[in-house]
């Protein structure tokens, strides 16, 4: 079981929180220019490493924020957690 | 016409009295609180204003995270998220607490009330707190969690917002009202060791 620090209540049980799967996926655009293999990749493909994983999480029954997480997929450590729209932290 | 009684949507299932065996513990009080429970959410960068107008008519500091907070005038602030707040008061009339903090705030907050959408219980005594630990993965030790804390989380896979309000140690626990009811159901499993008095 996680033990995560939501940046509003602090550290709290993973069964309080969703997972949203992987942060940072940029869209592409503008739609004209955009091929349906970019759009495909966009809309269904997605890392699935072991080791350093940035994603979304929501504390759902807690504040309702989401935030990111740089979460090892090996370990389960938690190496930062950040706000929605900062940028990437230097976790490796 | 008169108005209609202060009744708690629980008043119907909760059978007042002892439930449980009639042990030498002290039975877990609960209490079927009729409050008026009103959401705010501050607009952008109008925090300091509601701050201020909460503070001149409610005589109400607004609490920062985990905490919660009693106005002169009896009316409970309970950090929700960020810039959101529950304010609770005894009831009085329908929406009578929405119009009253909406005419306070007006222009500076979201008002909705919520006091069909949420349900309060009250529940104190000497083994509160070991009672709820066992359905609650939050730390309520009194070197983590005390009087004046409050804070939403899971109780018996429940999101409730759990404020403690004294030493007792007493708590106000808020719940959906469509959960209310299995809510008391584990909140009266849970205690059966001591038993419960309701009323």
């Amino acid at each position: 079981m996680l033990l995560i620090a939501c940046p509003h209540c602090g550290p709290r049980d993973e069964a309080e929180f969703v997972c949203g799967g992987q942060t940072h996926i940029a869209r592409p655009g503008p739609p004209e220019t955009t091929s349906d293999a970019q759009w495909a990749r966009y809309l269904f493909e997605r890392d699935n490493p072991k080791g350093l994983h940035l994603e979304r999480w929501l504390h759902r029954h807690g504040c309702g924020q989401w935030f990111n997480v740089a979460r090892d997929t090996l370990t389960h450590e938690v190496k930062a957690v950040y706000g929605l729209l900062d940028t990437r932290p230097d976790v490796t | 016409m008169s108005a209609p009684e202060p009744l708690h949507p629980l008043a119907s299932v909760a059978r007042p009295g002892r439930h449980g065996p009639a042990g030498s513990l002290t039975p877990l009080h609960i209490e079927l609180p009729a409050r008026e429970i009103v959401q705010v959410l501050v607009r952008r960068d109008r925090s300091e204003d509601l701050a201020a107008a909460l503070r001149r008519d409610f005589a109400l500091a607004l609490p920062g995270p985990g905490r919660a907070a009693t106005g002169g005038d009896g009316v409970t602030a309970i950090w929700i998220q960020e810039g959101g707040w529950y304010l609770h008061a005894s009831r009085t009339g329908e929406a009578a607490l929405a119009a009253r903090v909406a005419a306070s705030c007006a222009g500076l907050a979201t008002i909705d009330d919520q006091s069909h959408g949420r349900t309060m219980l009250r529940v104190s005594g000497p083994r509160a707190r070991e009672i709820l630990s066992r359905g609650c993965r939050l730390d309520l030790h009194p070197r983590a969690f005390g009087p004046g804390r409050a804070t939403t989380t899971m109780l018996g896979h429940i999101a409730c917002l759990v404020h403690q309000t004294d030493e007792t140690p007493a708590y106000e626990l808020t719940v959906y009202a469509t959960l209310a009811a299995t809510f008391l159901d584990w909140l009266i499993e849970t205690a059966a060791e001591d038993g419960v008095e309701i009323g």
